[in-house]
């Protein structure tokens, strides 16, 4: 092993995509959510359940893959009004945990955006690249937690294990 | 690897961005304009040398379209768009 | 002797770790510190290459990436090539060999070059072999005038990395200046990142005898290099070398073998609020009859190579400068008790300080040299007086020469930033800076180290330029570019010839290309053109500056992307499910690996693929449709949007209900096609083809964003939010049935283009009745994490109607038997709607939509069209390849269109096709021809429909 870090493919989480006008947004979910985050790429959490503002008019809900059903049904995708759009999303991404004393080794590896304390604290959230695609990355105990597109996610592993050979 | 002002996330890679074309005339009413005028539109894109004005989309980001003002003799971006960090 | 040519005790090498290398075969030893050239110099080897156009003999002339005379190629865990052996850190086992040469560069076959030398000068190569044509002769030529091939085999363990950086401040070179930057960086509290390209810190230190304030510079070195080291804000790399410069202040260092785990090279990409250039000085050539044979060497690399790695390249050395620089050389090989034979200085009034340096040594002022004795190793230099009294042969075994410092402004320049020529130092210095950057030390033109730290003790530099030596019976050729053999006679042939803008002599000369860009002789092109031309040599200006600075391997640059690693790859839940039961898996379009057909054991692709297809006609399938692009839609304006990117109307579909349509872009072609369903009032579900899903959310994003922001229509992918599994076949309600639905599945319940939602095997499922096989299918989408599980259900429910998996071989066969456009197949940028036979497609309604103008416009010059038909071989058994151009009467004419298709019809047993054939749709039931280079193939033109023409089955 080149470098100090574990690897762990987590797999898909409850996962909902909101967009529309910040107001109408947040008149709908209620306290269903966690606050708005009031700057963007950032998150705010409450309950498990995490908000991430990551782009204009657009959050991504996220909580433990068993509160899906229960958020689902605070939610009400199908029921909201015209001017936003919630659609679960859960099964588009899966996660990956780098984490070990060298996680930010490998990130440089993969990521072109700069993670370092001073500039990537641990309330920020945002898509960036790793190893090429477009990825939710943010900081998670010990290391770096992200997102790909779940198709990709056989490849993401190769790569990490490549990365780490 | 240009280093683009995204109005939502500030500066990011390029790598991250597809570029989408330079900023050219606005589109005219198709049943209104001539044959010449709907060519033109189609066909005759900026090419200054010098500050250019042109589309990116934060594909890998974001996914916001926006404009920089790019001088394509030193890459130089000359104006962000509005609101960037 | 082995190390014969070292001395006894001193140098910054290991004698405890003795290493074996091997060079052109023969066995040697060095020591560890050592680089693959000091070794050889060590073992007294002389010859070390031949030239690159002349086999002329060459040695080591240099000590760093500035060396142009000796590249080698490297095997086994080193495998590469063109290296510089200045630059190559011996190690136990190296094997290496000269790369220009055979068999060997003592005794070189090609060296009777050398005989006809003067018929090939500068341009020979283009004005001879011109006809018929260069490429007629350029394999044997490109093998004659050799660089190393790529490695016939990958080093033989390890891999490259790549990766990104980010720093406050980059400093280029670990020099004194690159050092005295760092520290005060660093001590600021800033992210510094220190590079460097050679194997420890110390720049021009680690070759020089100098002090600060009294002690040795190299403790200092010592101490800033342990202070750097403790801090958390600073990456220190040597044996990384900073080779290009981008625009936004992205830097590019290759840094080689560094100490982590199997990685062989890695490539760091440094993006750098502001940059630091401590890139040093190179010492340039003097231009001279002879100034390349063996024995031949720059002053400050015989100094390096006396004092950093105690090798004597000679015994007598006599040296030739026009600079101070090469007195402290003189005065570090006399203290080491080399005999200095003398020292030739074109200068008549040669500075004080310069001679104070070395006491009683044998000075020549206003002479220069013009000529060497010996052919593979120099015995005497010919001195020539200026002043024109009688030359002399002065006996020597090396030639140590000094043309002056150039400060090494690659990066500087590689930035755009501008240079002036210093009339003082009689080199480009830099100028005006267009980037956060600024050149310290020896690259600002502060060349002796007491301008550059506090204490530093060095004396005074001063030169007056000679670009090259022009006095009667000079001997031999005076080389301007060693590497590429080009003298000052090329030059001025080519300004004869009338190439005199520098940049066009480099490019008719190849003076300053190559693995060494000119490093040492670059300086001397511009000053020889700048005297023939009488113009000073700021007007003459400098070539572009490139990157890389030194050569780079190409997997650095790759990193990890090697092999399984260069495109990306999809899977789908049921891509181990297919590898598992046989498949030969495709990539299918936007990097999906998707299977392409399941051959049983022993079976061909036809029979597999005419098996799958006899199943979907006459039986039932199941194929893995999942990676299908779709997008939610959701917003007021959706229908009005879905209107103008779409050339038919969705805006007035009823819940549950969907529609075909094509997308077109503004010119009026053909973008995607796909389908568009209603799934209520405001939400809406469109599908696009698995190649074109990026593309279509690109082209639907920019029209919101920058045409329309006013229009609210907010976009979802959900591409890999639902996976499906396509039941198709006369037999698919059965196994709907079977896999038990609560969705009613009756035609006139759930029709043809219509959509439920329900639970499919106990799974939530939204069921789709679209067909691209012209068969009855259901599209069951499930979520992803369900899909191995539906699918397994199907492969159970639909085990008594013998369901097959298929491939996307049989889709293809099945889409043209019925007809069914496919993008890359028969669209292309000349074919539109009309000539396809879908002008049903075409609204008439619709005053304004994507692309209707254009088609409008382009449709109005009238002018024959390429039209979409279908083609039936008149020999049944006679396949056709896709491709394949139709002429008239199968004649050696222009073509008159193209078979975009051709498959083996099971239902028609058959081989049929579709083609774009000139005015196809007026010339149906006639014969046209196919022609190929050795046959004419006539086929009959039919409606571009195989298999039931009114489209009864899929909607059955």
């Amino acid at each position: 092993m080149s470098y100090d870090v574990t690897f762990q493919r987590c797999g898909i989480s409850a996962l909902f995509d909101l967009k529309g006008a910040v107001d109408a947004v947040e008149a709908w979910v209620g306290d269903a959510l966690p606050d708005f985050p009031d700057r963007p790429n950032y998150r705010t959490g409450k309950d498990g359940k995490e908000l991430f503002f990551i782009g204009r008019d657009h959050w991504l809900a996220r909580a433990p893959l068993e509160q899906e059903v229960a958020l689902e049904a605070r939610l009400k995708p199908t029921d909201c009004p015209v001017d936003i759009s919630i659609v679960r999303v859960s099964d588009t991404t899966t996660f990956f945990r780098v984490t070990g004393p060298d996680a930010g080794e490998i990130l440089a590896i993969a990521c072109p955006l700069d993670l370092h304390d001073s500039m990537f604290d641990a309330e920020a959230v945002t898509y960036t690249e790793v190893f090429g695609l477009k990825a939710l990355v943010m900081r998670c105990k010990d290391g770096i937690e992200f997102g790909v597109e779940q198709s990709f996610a056989d490849m993401i592993e190769e790569y990490l294990s490549r990365a780490t050979a | 690897m240009l280093l683009i002002p995204c109005p939502f996330c500030g500066k990011r890679n390029e790598s991250e961005f597809i570029y989408g074309g330079p900023v050219g005339a606005d589109r005219p009413d198709p049943n209104a304009a001539t044959d010449q005028e709907w060519v033109e539109y189609l066909t005759v894109m900026p090419n200054p040398l010098g500050p250019v004005q042109e589309n990116w989309w934060h594909a890998r980001g974001c996914g916001d379209w926006f404009t920089i003002w790019r001088d394509t003799r030193t890459h130089d971006i000359v104006e962000a768009p509005d609101g960037t960090k | 002797m082995a190390q014969s040519n070292r001395r006894a005790a001193g140098g910054r090498i290991d004698r405890n770790q003795p290493l074996r290398f091997t060079f052109n075969g023969n066995s040697y030893e060095g020591f560890e510190g050592d680089t693959l050239a000091s070794a050889l110099l060590a073992n007294g080897v002389r010859v070390t290459a031949r030239s690159f156009k002349y086999h002329r003999p060459r040695g080591i002339m240099g000590h760093g990436p500035e060396e142009p005379a000796t590249l080698v190629e490297l095997d086994g865990e080193d495998a590469s090539g063109n290296r510089p052996a200045t630059t190559v850190p011996l190690r136990e086992g190296l094997n290496a060999r000269s790369v220009n040469c055979w068999p060997s560069p003592e005794f070189d076959l090609g060296g009777v070059n050398q005989l006809f030398a003067r018929f090939i000068p500068a341009g020979f190569y283009y004005k001879t072999f011109k006809w018929p044509n260069w490429h007629l002769f350029e394999p044997s030529i490109r093998m004659a005038a050799g660089l190393a091939a790529a490695p016939f085999k990958p080093p033989s363990k390890g891999h490259f990395e790549a990766r990104y950086a980010h720093a406050e401040v980059l400093i280029a070179g670990a020099g004194p200046a690159g050092l005295k930057a760092a520290l005060d960086a660093a001590r600021a509290g800033k992210r510094v990142f220190l590079a460097d390209e050679g194997t420890e810190a110390g720049g021009s230190l680690l070759n020089r005898n100098l002090t600060i304030s009294g002690r040795p510079a190299m403790d200092w070195v010592a101490d800033a290099v342990a202070e750097l080291h403790g801090m958390q804000n600073v990456t220190h790399l040597q044996n990384a070398t900073v080779w290009a410069y981008r625009e936004h202040n992205l830097l590019i260092v290759n840094e080689r073998a560094p100490e982590q785990g199997s990685i062989l090279e890695r490539s760091w990409r440094v993006r750098a609020a502001e940059v630091v250039l401590a890139t040093g000085a190179t010492e340039r050539a003097m231009v001279f009859g002879g100034n390349d044979r063996p024995g031949v060497m720059l002053a400050s690399s015989v100094q390096a190579y006396v004092n950093r790695w105690a090798v004597n390249v000679g015994t007598r050395v006599a040296l030739f400068t026009n600079n101070n620089s090469a007195y402290a050389v003189a005065a570090d090989l006399a203290a080491a008790g080399i005999i200095v034979t003398a020292i030739l200085d074109s200068r008549e009034h040669i500075p004080k300080e310069a001679l104070d340096l070395v006491p009683g040594l044998p000075v020549h002022p206003a002479t220069v040299a013009a000529g060497m004795f010996g052919h593979k190793r120099v015995r005497a230099v010919l001195a020539a007086p200026l002043s024109g009294g009688a030359s002399k042969w002065i006996k020597c075994d090396v030639l140590a020469h000094s043309g002056g410092w150039n400060p090494t402004v690659h990066l500087w320049s590689q930035s755009r930033s501008t240079l002036q020529f210093d009339e003082d130092l009689a080199a480009f210095v830099p100028d005006q800076a267009v980037q956060p950057c600024r050149a310290v030390g020896a690259a600002a033109g502060d060349l002796t180290l007491d301008r550059i730290i506090d204490g530093g003790e060095d004396s005074a530099y001063g030169i007056e330029p000679l670009w090259r030596v022009d006095v009667p019976g000079q001997r031999g050729k005076a080389f301007l570019d060693i590497q590429n053999d080009v003298t000052v006679s090329d030059v001025h042939l080519a300004l004869r010839e009338g190439y005199d803008n520098v940049e066009h002599v480099k490019r008719y000369t190849t003076g300053g290309m190559g693995i060494d860009q000119g490093k040492t002789g670059n300086i001397n092109i511009i000053g020889t053109v700048a005297l023939q031309k009488g113009l000073p040599l700021q007007e003459v200006g400098t070539t572009t500056f490139r990157s890389p600075y030194t050569p780079v391997s190409f997997g650095a640059i790759g990193g990890l992307r090697e092999g399984w690693g260069l495109f990306p790859y999809r899977h789908t839940p049921v891509t181990q499910w297919n590898k598992d039961n046989g498949a030969v898996m495709y990539e299918a379009g936007a990097r999906w690996r998707r299977p392409g057909y399941f051959p049983k054991s022993g079976e061909g692709l036809q029979d597999a693929v005419s098996r799958e297809c006899r199943a979907v006609r006459e039986g039932v399938s199941v194929y893995d449709g999942s990676p299908l692009g779709t997008f939610e839609l959701k917003g007021r304006d959706v229908p009005r949007f879905l209107d103008f990117i779409y050339s038919n109307i969705m805006s007035n579909l009823k819940p549950g209900e969907g529609r075909y349509g094509l997308m077109l872009s503004e010119d009026g072609l053909i973008l995607d096609d796909g389908v568009a369903f209603r799934l209520d009032e405001h939400r809406w579900l469109i599908s696009t083809s698995t190649g074109h899903a990026d593309a279509v959310n690109q082209h639907m994003e920019k029209l919101l964003q920058t045409e329309f922001p006013d229009w609210q229509v907010m976009i979802t992918t959900v591409t890999s939010q639902w996976n499906n599994a396509t039941i198709c076949g006369p037999k698919a309600r059965e196994v709907m049935q079977a896999l038990d639905t609560d969705i009613d599945l009756s035609p006139q319940s759930f029709p043809f283009m219509s959509f439920r939602e329900g639970a499919v095997a106990g799974l939530p499922a939204r069921v789709v009745r679209v067909s691209f096989t012209g068969e009855l299918s259901f599209e069951i989408n499930v979520a992803p994490r369900h899909m191995a599980e539906l699918w397994d259900k199907v492969m159970e429910a639909g085990a008594p109607f013998e369901i097959l998996p298929v491939g996307s071989e049989s889709s293809h066969v099945l889409r043209v038997e019925k007809g069914f456009l496919s993008l890359g197949h028969e669209v292309d940028g000349t074919v539109d709607a009309y000539d396809l036979g879908m002008g049903w497609v075409m609204s008439k309604k619709k005053s304004d939509y994507l692309g209707k103008r254009s088609i409008e416009l382009r449709r109005s010059g009238g002018g024959k069209r390429h039209e979409l038909v279908g083609i039936l071989p008149v020999d049944p058994n006679q396949k056709i390849p896709e491709g394949a151009p139709l002429t008239p009467g199968g004649r050696k004419e222009a073509t008159e269109g193209l078979v975009t298709a051709c498959v083996w019809s099971v239902v028609n047993d058959h081989w049929v096709g579709l083609a774009l054939l000139e005015n196809g749709h007026a010339r149906q039931g006639e014969t046209a021809h196919v022609r190929l280079k050795k046959n004419v193939i006539p086929v009959t033109v039919t409606k571009p429909v195989f298999h039931d023409p009114e489209g009864k089955l899929l909607r059955s």
